[in-house]
């Protein structure tokens, strides 16, 4: 009764809210009211926006040796994430029989490892540095926390997983899974599709006023 | 003439079998076992420890063993050993630590917290700690419940229960085995330097750390106790991280003797690191008044630094490096009233 909850009914209404939440948070922000610019542009707002989407991969120079340790973990986790959640092969698998009907190269077993150990590293040291940081922590709300704890819940049961021995087991990774995709749209998760939009958007900003960002 | 040229044929011919036979040994006494291939099996089974390496088609390691009798010693000392006593060690230990809380309560600081404060550990310093302490924890319970879920957990659970929970335990002990010896090889890089042994640490263990006897027992940075600590940790945590390797990478090349070896190694450690952590938590929070801030805002107290680490609370001084309550207040974003109700809490 639970394996078909999970398998059947939740997971579909899992996805109508992540797939309509995602789509209605970007159209609000793409057509939300804004002043028009009467202003002389003093540079290419699409150069400014372009640049500025590839720049803010590499930390500024001066900023640096303080953010070291975010950036690094951060970089462990994102691409560790990335991979496991495109290239793992239950995912290829599962991707490829329920959404796209092609697959492609999954990791090797050894990939998956690495990259998942990658992951969990990353995200264990970023959480702590926002437990940690007396600024971080101000600045910081439940729905971080939450959306923390829920990633690392879901990548968790992945790997306890890992054998595809058990059904349950793979029933309680389904199960994150599909309380993740009800809460993404709602969180900080939303990053996953605002990151580029907004770095463009301040990069056009600064660039139409000719400011180098 | 016919005939006798044939019979002195048949003669040559009967004494030719005659000498073959006086060749062989005679045949030997009829033999009863009441086991066939006994004697076989029993060297086959290399009773007395040898490794007899065979030969088999399949070329790879111990492909020439079919029996390897230091598996069976193996599996009963794991049985005997490990599994029959580490709960009962590490519930010894909390119950110790119990009976001297209840004894000799909260190690206090004279003259209680002052709120003035002193940085310990940087924020770097903390996340690498709490990354190890988390995957250490995390890597206890999983390799608690592979080493002795079999007879606790079947009983509470059952068969099929158990055995799900255990696969999960051992995938994800496998997966974040690796992550403990990187955390590690940072602990080891950003600490051994403060941690490498001085004069006074002996004057320090002699007197038991202050447990023995009264007054003030002098400490630098790191007290002998703390040094300890941390080279244990690096030690076995080395060990426990290379024996975990070997196990979890059976295609080296390593045979069965060598892998029993290193799981007998990495049980033995890995418990001795949970007991003696143990006493580490509890030093860390209940057992000392005003450690546990160093963990959490990196700061500490400056009596307690005087009380524990007398050595460094000079430096200290001289460095001029002692921040007011106020300032530990607006560094750490919280209002002084709150900061003051924390420590007379702490105090209590």
């Amino acid at each position: 009764m639970i394996g078909y909850l999970i398998d059947g009914p939740l997971w579909y209404f899992s996805l109508a809210v992540f797939s309509i939440g995602v789509v209605w948070q970007l159209v609000a922000i793409i057509f939300a009211s804004r002043k028009t610019d009467l202003s002389v542009a003093r540079g290419s707002a699409s150069r400014g926006a372009i640049r500025n989407v590839f720049s803010r991969f590499i930390p500024h120079r001066e900023i640096a040796p303080q953010i070291r340790v975010q950036v690094v973990a951060g970089y462990m986790f994102h691409l560790g994430l990335f991979a496991l959640l495109f290239f793992a092969a239950p995912h290829v698998i599962f991707l490829e029989e329920n959404f796209f009907g092609f697959g492609w190269t999954a990791m090797p077993h050894w990939g998956f490892i690495l990259a998942a150990q990658f992951a969990f590293l990353g995200l264990i040291i970023l959480w702590l540095r926002r437990m940690l940081n007396s600024v971080s922590r101000l600045i910081s709300t439940l729905d971080d926390h939450v959306a923390a704890i829920l990633t690392f819940v879901v990548m968790l049961t992945g790997c306890l997983a890992l054998l595809e021995g058990f059904h349950e087991l793979r029933l309680l990774h389904r199960f994150t899974v599909e309380l993740l995709l009800i809460y993404f749209p709602f969180s900080c998760l939303m990053h996953t599709f605002t990151f580029i939009p907004s770095r463009a958007f301040t990069g056009a900003w600064f660039g139409r006023r000719g400011i180098d960002s | 003439m016919r005939i006798q040229t044939l019979l002195l044929l048949l003669c040559l011919a009967l004494l030719q079998f005659q000498a073959y036979a006086a060749d062989r040994p005679p045949p030997a006494p009829g033999m009863v076992s009441t086991v066939p291939g006994a004697d076989l099996w029993r060297e086959v089974r290399q009773r007395d420890g040898m490794i007899i390496d065979g030969i088999s088609q399949v070329k790879g390691v111990d492909t020439g063993v079919l029996i390897n009798a230091q598996g069976d010693k193996w599996a009963r000392f794991r049985i005997n050993n490990p599994v029959k006593h580490a709960p009962t060690v590490i519930i010894a230990v909390v119950l110790v630590l119990l009976l001297f809380y209840v004894i000799r309560g909260k190690v206090g600081i004279e003259g209680g917290l002052s709120g003035r404060m002193v940085l310990r550990f940087t924020d770097f310093e903390r996340i690498l700690h709490w990354t190890l302490a988390i995957v250490f924890l995390f890597l206890a319970i999983t390799g608690l419940v592979l080493l002795v879920g079999r007879p606790l957990l079947i009983p509470l659970f059952g068969k099929s229960a158990f055995s799900m929970l255990a696969s999960a335990s051992k995938e994800s002990h496998n997966l974040f085995g690796p992550i403990f010896l990187v955390s590690l090889l940072m602990m080891l890089y950003s600490f051994a330097r403060r941690n490498i042994y001085e004069k006074g640490d002996l004057t320090w263990l002699l007197k038991g750390g202050g447990f023995i006897g009264k007054g003030h027992v002098s400490g630098g940075f790191f007290n002998m106790g703390e040094k300890s600590w941390y080279w244990l940790v690096i030690l076995v945590g080395l060990v426990i991280s290379i024996s975990g390797l070997i196990l979890v990478s059976p295609n080296f090349g390593q045979g069965r003797v060598i892998m029993g070896i290193s799981h007998v190694v990495h049980v033995l450690g890995a418990i001795i690191l949970m007991a003696v952590s143990i006493g580490h938590m509890y030093m860390g929070s209940i057992g000392t008044e005003g450690s546990s801030e160093a963990m959490k805002s990196g700061y500490v107290d400056i009596n307690w630094v005087e009380a524990h680490h007398d050595r460094w609370a000079k430096e200290c001084h001289q460095k001029d490096q002692v921040i007011s309550a106020e300032e530990f207040a607006r560094l750490q974003g919280t209002s002084l009233d709150r900061a003051n109700v924390e420590a007379t809490e702490q105090a209590k």
